[in-house]
């Protein structure tokens, strides 16, 4: 699924959040997006779920459902939401609903059978560790770290062909952080599904991502090709310098 | 601690506390929104200074004075105020909460709240009323310090009122079933002061007294005032000491909760899904539990009242009015909040295609079922012959068809999340669009019907009430698709409007 963004600005108040001239992203990539707080990566991913209203611009998706070519303005049409899967936050979650009702509610609304379901969780068993299903607790009793998996799972159930996910590494202990890299590459994998993340681990980040996107103030300053290496340094650079003006 | 830190600290806190009403996000809301608001205000003014002129031109030249009459009512007066302060006061401990932590003594911070509480603006909404009844009917006995008396008495009432309301208010958070106490002392105090002993009427006579007593600056009665204040006042401080800790170290008890997958509503497709969703939301969540089950008591209440007594049995009118009220109360009183729970969880919901207008959907059809229940209690008004079958369907599918269409509107426009698991009050819950919609949707139906009624015969004004209704049932499909439509129009106001309220 190739995403298309043009023209896109957005200004809270007096503060420009988000001015974006021209980004693409094609079919089968994942994209890592790093920024500082208020970059406006949050503010981003809001505008292309049409979330957000944006000042100006547009954002498009556009590719191939089954054979079927697709495309759409996000905030124009809602067709894109069947192809598409999103966390942000926990306010994606309802949080009254165990963690088994919620995936059977997200099943139902996507039109997976109940079977298919029962196979679909077993792929994120390693995922889960025991923690999420069979608990006989509310989304609201777990802990943030389960409430994150919870809402990565949801959103990737129904097989997307556009994943986004705003810092799902956050909350997550260690094997967690590992197992959620190993899903995101296997998925993108199999599916050879359009991902896009926001983190603040550069390590993960780096480690998954076939191109890095580097967002401050609202502005795309460097858009990097996989190169392990000389991104790493590159972007350690940067965030160093970022960290020295400051001091 | 030293005077001019008190001075500070009390000034600090003040301010704080208006900036917290200036800021509330209904506050921050839209021009009209606040012209509304502040039109809503004039007009309960207006409405109380016309009263207080009316009361005085009723009560002149009776047996008594007009303002004995006023003054012996006190207890009236009273119970309508303890009432409208649920929608009103907010109890100290949440607020103290934030200072806690700050080198600040608790009692300090208690006693200037509970000081602030007394001294609310609140408290003197009433002056609406007593200020034009008192110049008119005082000075003529008491003269002009008389007059002063009586509106400074009338006002410590309403002090000691609000310091007994938040007594009730923070046992009520702890549990529900305390409304039990204050309900029943108002009630014993009318039945027994007023109503059991017609001859002296100690209750009427002793107020009477107070008043007079206001009047005249009797010390007494400002001591009595005094000795009624103290222990209320201390009663509340240390019940508050208590309630901050219990707030501070409030953790949820996690129950256990068996996964209910509902498959009987399987069928139903995605719609069942949300029925499913409506239903473990009342049950799991306390503020719908809690209004639904409000709502629920009011509609038994009235049912019965309708089933069992004849109160309402006088008028042909009535019996309808009556009728009509038992099928809307549930829906008003719950659907007047429509989306605000889902405000919580709105950002999941808007990712999906359409999950909206399924779950508007849903939330018809479980209003539509509740209908049930006040039909089967019509079946013994219509088996005495209070009303036929023809009324009670009429009343019910113009509740489905006319009066829910009016109050699901507020979908489009209702932008405030609810905290679903809340126990404390918050005040500003309700928007004035919701309760001028609420407003509507409870006097529509009433005016519809007394047009009916008037026009035509009982059996012609139901069967136009059935027809109006019917249509409307039938055309549910196209009235919630257009809500849809105009929710997705206004979709990211509301959605910050979400946000911004969680």
């Amino acid at each position: 699924m190739n995403l298309t963004i043009e023209k896109l600005t957005k200004s809270f108040g007096d503060k420009q959040a988000l001015d974006i001239d021209h980004y693409a992203i094609h079919s089968g990539e994942i994209i890592g997006l790093v920024g500082n707080n208020g970059a406006g990566k949050t503010t981003l991913f809001r505008i292309i779920l049409d979330l957000l209203h944006a000042d100006t611009g547009c954002v498009t998706i556009d590719g191939y459902v089954d054979g079927v070519p697709v495309s759409c303005d996000t905030a124009k049409s809602e067709e894109w939401k069947a192809y598409t899967g999103a966390f942000v936050d926990t306010g994606f979650l309802i949080d009254y609903l165990t963690p088994e009702e919620y995936f059977r509610f997200i099943a139902k609304i996507s039109g997976i059978k109940d079977d298919v379901l029962h196979d679909r969780l077993l792929q994120f068993d390693g995922f889960m560790n025991g923690e999420i299903l069979g608990q006989k607790t509310l989304i609201r009793n777990l802990s943030m770290g389960n409430k994150q998996k919870v809402g990565i799972i949801g959103a990737m159930l129904h097989h997307p062909h556009l994943l986004l996910l705003d810092e799902p590494f956050n909350f997550l202990d260690p094997t967690s952080q590992l197992a959620m890299k190993y899903l995101l590459e296997t998925y993108s994998h199999e599916h050879k599904a359009t991902i896009i993340v926001s983190s603040h681990n550069l390590t993960h980040t780096l480690d998954i991502c076939s191109r890095i996107t580097l967002l401050e103030h609202g502005l795309i300053l460097k858009d990097y090709d996989r190169d392990y290496a000389m991104l790493n340094s590159e972007i350690e650079e940067y965030f160093r310098g970022q960290q020295s003006g400051k001091i | 601690m030293e005077f001019s830190r008190v001075r500070l600290l009390y000034k600090l806190i003040s301010h704080n506390q208006r900036l917290q009403a200036r800021r509330h996000p209904m506050f921050e809301k839209k021009m009209v929104m606040k012209i509304l608001s502040y039109i809503f205000i004039a007009f309960w003014a207006v409405y109380l200074v016309m009263l207080g002129f009316a009361a005085y031109s009723y009560f002149e030249g009776s047996a008594l004075e007009a303002f004995d009459w006023i003054d012996g009512g006190m207890i009236w007066f009273l119970i309508v105020d303890f009432l409208s302060r649920f929608a009103m006061q907010e109890t100290p401990a949440q607020n103290i909460k934030q200072y806690k932590l700050h080198n600040i003594p608790t009692g300090f911070l208690l006693h200037t709240f509970l000081l602030r509480m007394g001294l609310q603006p609140y408290n003197l909404f009433w002056a609406f009323f007593f200020v034009p009844f008192g110049l008119l009917s005082i000075p003529h006995f008491y003269g002009i310090t008389g007059f002063f008396g009586f509106i400074i008495g009338w006002w410590l009432m309403y002090v000691l009122n609000s310091y007994w309301y938040l007594l009730w208010r923070t046992l009520l958070n702890r549990n529900f079933f305390f409304i039990v106490i204050p309900v029943i002392t108002y009630a014993a105090l009318a039945y027994f002061g007023i109503f059991f002993d017609t001859d002296s009427q100690w209750l009427f006579q002793g107020t009477v007294r107070l008043m007079r007593g206001f009047c005249q600056w009797n010390p007494m009665c400002w001591l009595l005032f005094v000795a009624a204040v103290v222990p209320l006042y201390i009663v509340n401080f240390r019940l508050q000491k208590v309630a901050i800790y219990v707030e501070i170290a409030k953790t949820e008890v996690v129950k256990q909760f068996k996964t209910h997958n509902m498959t009987f509503l399987d069928r139903f497709g995605v719609i069942g899904e949300y029925f499913k969703l409506e239903l473990k939301s009342t049950v799991r969540n306390l503020v719908v539990r809690k209004q639904f089950i409000t709502g629920a008591l009011c509609m038994l209440m009235l049912c019965g009242l309708f089933s069992f007594s004849d109160i309402y049995d006088e008028f042909p009118f009535m019996r309808v009015f009556i009728c009509m009220y038992c099928f809307t109360c549930l829906g008003v009183m719950t659907l007047t909040m429509v989306m605000c729970a889902e405000g919580n969880y709105i950002d999941g919901l808007m990712v999906r295609k359409e999950t909206v207008l399924s779950l508007l959907k849903a939330k018809y059809y479980f209003q539509c079922m509740i209908l049930i229940v006040p039909l089967l209690f019509s079946i013994m008004p219509i088996m005495e012959g209070k009303i036929t079958w023809l009324t009670a369907l009429g009343c019910m599918l113009f509740t489905s068809g006319a009066v829910f269409p009016f109050i699901f509107q507020l979908a489009v426009y209702n932008d405030m999340t609810i905290h679903l698991n809340e126990k404390l009050t918050k005040t500003g819950r309700d928007t004035k669009v919701q309760m001028l919609m609420a407003g509507g949707a409870l006097f529509l139906p009433m005016l519809v019907m007394y047009a009916l009624v008037e026009c035509f015969d009982d059996s012609i004004a139901s069967i136009l009430m059935l027809s109006i209704g019917l249509i409307g049932t039938v055309l549910h499909p196209l009235w919630l698709r257009d809500i849809y439509k105009r929710f997705m129009k206004r979709r990211y106001a509301n959605m910050d409007g979400f946000r911004n309220s969680r």
